[in-house]
């Protein structure tokens, strides 16, 4: 890897707004051989620079079985993002990556799945929802569970929409709090497990969301019997380089950015400051 | 501690000989082709590595520069990427340093410190920008024949004389240097006039400066093997971090001139027609070091990010993943620090369990 820090210019090809203050961006690199040969596992992200503003690190939010573009859904919440929600399509901005080791997907093959997200968490695991619903039988059962504080704050509505239409996966959403018109569950993400039955014996489960939903959400699933090598989530840090060298996303002697984002409960116990 | 050098095992075209008054001559050579870089007298009357202009100011006598030639491989504001605007969009370019350097009389701590760098930047996803400008860099350390006020260099097992990191060693013999090839770079550099052979007399002279040194350091004074031990196993008691961060001042000082501290921040810099990407050092005692733009802090409390740094220098687990112990004896996070966490002092709180500020 010659140029560690050299990102590669893409276009935005595409932007949808989620929530308020929630926004997915469709990119594509400007140079298309080099979009072609881009490639990448869910669960993995990529550091996107808003040139004269730095770069950060956002998970990939689509799936490598549809290549046409790389998505990435960003919350408004610091600097470089509130810039970020004032590029137009067309606007080009730096894509450097693929950073992390990603979901193993292949180690889920001929398992039962079990997807948990919490507001901005489902982002990273949509990737690998449509990963696996592109080759849909090599899995075997499909939960989905997703909660979000409101049913404004829910993000890719249309895709839960469709997920909720097709017969072959379970959707269960919740939000804390509901709104005129909600008709849905409401409570926390947790709650949606008695709702449903669980597998812990077959299933891999994928925790994704704010670390006290993480928490709470773990914390039930060991209960339930499930394995702590079956918990598998992702985490996350301040992050600088996305290559191991600038000590930012450390925990203990490991770097989020190269031997994560992606631990199984087990390893993430193990990680002490 | 490494054994004593086998006179007779030694390469015998290794060891050659500069007259003093031949120094500054070959200080002159040296610069025709390349930047030297040597310990001078700056303005403020600080003692710093700098490009040399005048060889006869280069400064070879006791002390060691509060900063150390770190930055000559791992810049304080260091240019990597160059994002130009210009009609038909964004052009980004890498930005490589590749010019020849020197860095004369440097000590052995800050070799090992070079070496450390290297190491760390060569493994895992290798960063070829920061290698090709260290490559470039020649090292030629003196010997310390003297010990230096507040360095523990024998605890590191990075000194007196050079272990690693660098291409030629000068060892003052009096009225000339002793000067030992240690790469392909350094043999070559020592193999022509002015230098000549080494006699046997001579190698026996440096064996015996080498132990003397040792020996005038004293004894151990950082007990970095026991403290490896306890922090590996996190034998180190939450309230002894506590009872230290009342004496770190959050300045960032330790971290700056550490000459094995490398972490830093990518930031962009505007220039004419668009930006410069550069790293620039950061440092883990800065509360922002682990801010998160949520908001939230996983290092908010002081004692935890003094307790990342001491990990992060003297554990084994670092020690696998970086080669080598974290800290070079060098002394100047005690120089410098304005309160009192410096590596001996908390070294010897960890392994008394006590901290006496």
């Amino acid at each position: 890897m010659g140029d560690l820090f050299l990102p590669e210019v893409a276009r935005i090809a595409s932007m949808r707004d989620e929530t308020p203050d929630t926004r997915t961006f469709a990119l594509r690199l400007r140079d298309d051989r080099r979009h072609d040969s881009f490639s990448f596992r869910p669960g993995q992200f990529l550091e996107l620079s808003v040139f004269g503003f730095g770069e950060a690190p956002f998970c990939f939010a689509s799936s490598p079985t549809r290549p046409d573009s790389i998505e990435t859904t960003v919350r408004r919440t610091g600097q470089l993002t509130n810039v970020l929600h004032t590029l137009a399509v067309g606007d080009e901005v730096g894509v450097r990556g693929p950073c992390g080791n990603g979901f193993d997907v292949e180690a889920a093959r001929g398992k039962d799945l079990l997807f948990v997200g919490g507001g901005i968490g489902l982002p990273p695991l949509r990737g690998l929802i449509w990963n696996v619903l592109d080759e849909r039988d090599r899995f075997g059962r499909i939960q989905i569970l997703y909660g979000a504080r409101t049913p404004t704050d829910l993000v890719y509505k249309d895709e839960l929409r469709m997920w909720a239409e097709r017969g072959d996966l379970e959707l269960l959403v919740t939000v804390d709090r509901g709104e005129s018109g909600w008709t849905g569950n409401v409570g926390m993400v947790p709650t949606l497990f008695d709702k449903t039955d669980l597998r812990p014996a077959t299933t891999l489960a994928y925790v994704c969301g704010p670390p006290i939903m993480i928490k709470f959400v773990v914390q039930d699933l060991l209960m339930r019997g499930f394995a702590e090598e079956s918990v598998i989530s992702t985490l996350e840090r301040m992050m600088q380089c996305g290559v191991g060298k600038c000590n930012h996303c450390a925990i203990g002697h490991c770097y989020i950015c190269r031997d994560g984002p992606v631990f199984n409960f087990k390893q993430i116990r193990e990680l002490v400051e | 501690m490494r054994p004593a050098n086998d006179v007779h095992g030694r390469d015998p075209g290794a060891s050659r000989l500069l007259a003093k008054s031949d120094l500054v001559s070959w200080i002159r050579r040296l610069m025709d082709d390349a930047e030297v870089i040597a310990p001078a007298t700056g303005a403020g009357g600080d003692l710093m590595f700098a490009p040399v202009s005048d060889p006869e100011a280069v400064w070879l006598g006791p002390g060691n520069p509060l900063q150390p030639p770190k930055q000559y491989v791992l810049p304080q504001t260091d240019p990597i990427v160059r994002i130009e605007r210009n009609g038909g969009g964004v052009q980004v370019s890498s930005i490589s340093d590749e010019r020849t350097r020197v860095i004369f009389g440097m000590r052995s701590c800050d070799a090992r410190g070079m070496a450390y760098l290297r190491r760390m930047q060569a493994t895992d996803l290798p960063d070829d920008a920061y290698l090709r400008r260290a490559d470039r860099v020649t090292v030629v350390t003196l010997a310390c024949t003297t010990p230096c006020t507040l360095g523990f260099c024998v605890c590191c097992d990075a000194g007196p004389f050079a272990r690693d990191g660098h291409d030629v060693q000068l060892v003052d013999l009096g009225d000339r240097f002793l000067a030992e090839g240690a790469t392909e770079r350094g043999r070559a550099m020592v193999a022509e006039a002015p230098f000549r052979p080494a006699t046997q007399v001579d190698v026996v002279k440096r064996d015996e400066l080498e132990r003397e040194a040792e020996r005038h350091f004293g004894d151990e004074s950082a007990h970095l093997g026991a403290a490896m031990r306890r922090i590996s196993t996190r034998r180190v008691a939450e309230e002894l971090w506590e009872a230290m961060s009342p004496w770190c001042f959050e300045c960032g000082g330790c971290n700056f001139i550490c000459p094995t501290c490398y972490c830093f921040s990518v930031k962009d810099r505007c220039q004419d027609h668009g930006w410069e990407r550069c790293r620039t050092w950061d440092s883990c005692q800065y509360s922002a070091f682990t801010l998160e733009a949520s908001g939230h802090n996983p290092r908010e409390r002081r004692k935890d990010r003094i307790k990342r740094r001491f990990f992060h220098k003297v554990s084994a687990q670092y020690y696998q993943r970086d080669g080598a112990v974290g800290c070079v004896g060098c002394g100047r996070c005690v120089q410098t620090c304005l309160g009192t966490t410096d590596m001996p002092a908390v070294v010897a709180a960890i392994r008394k369990g006590v901290w006496h500020g």
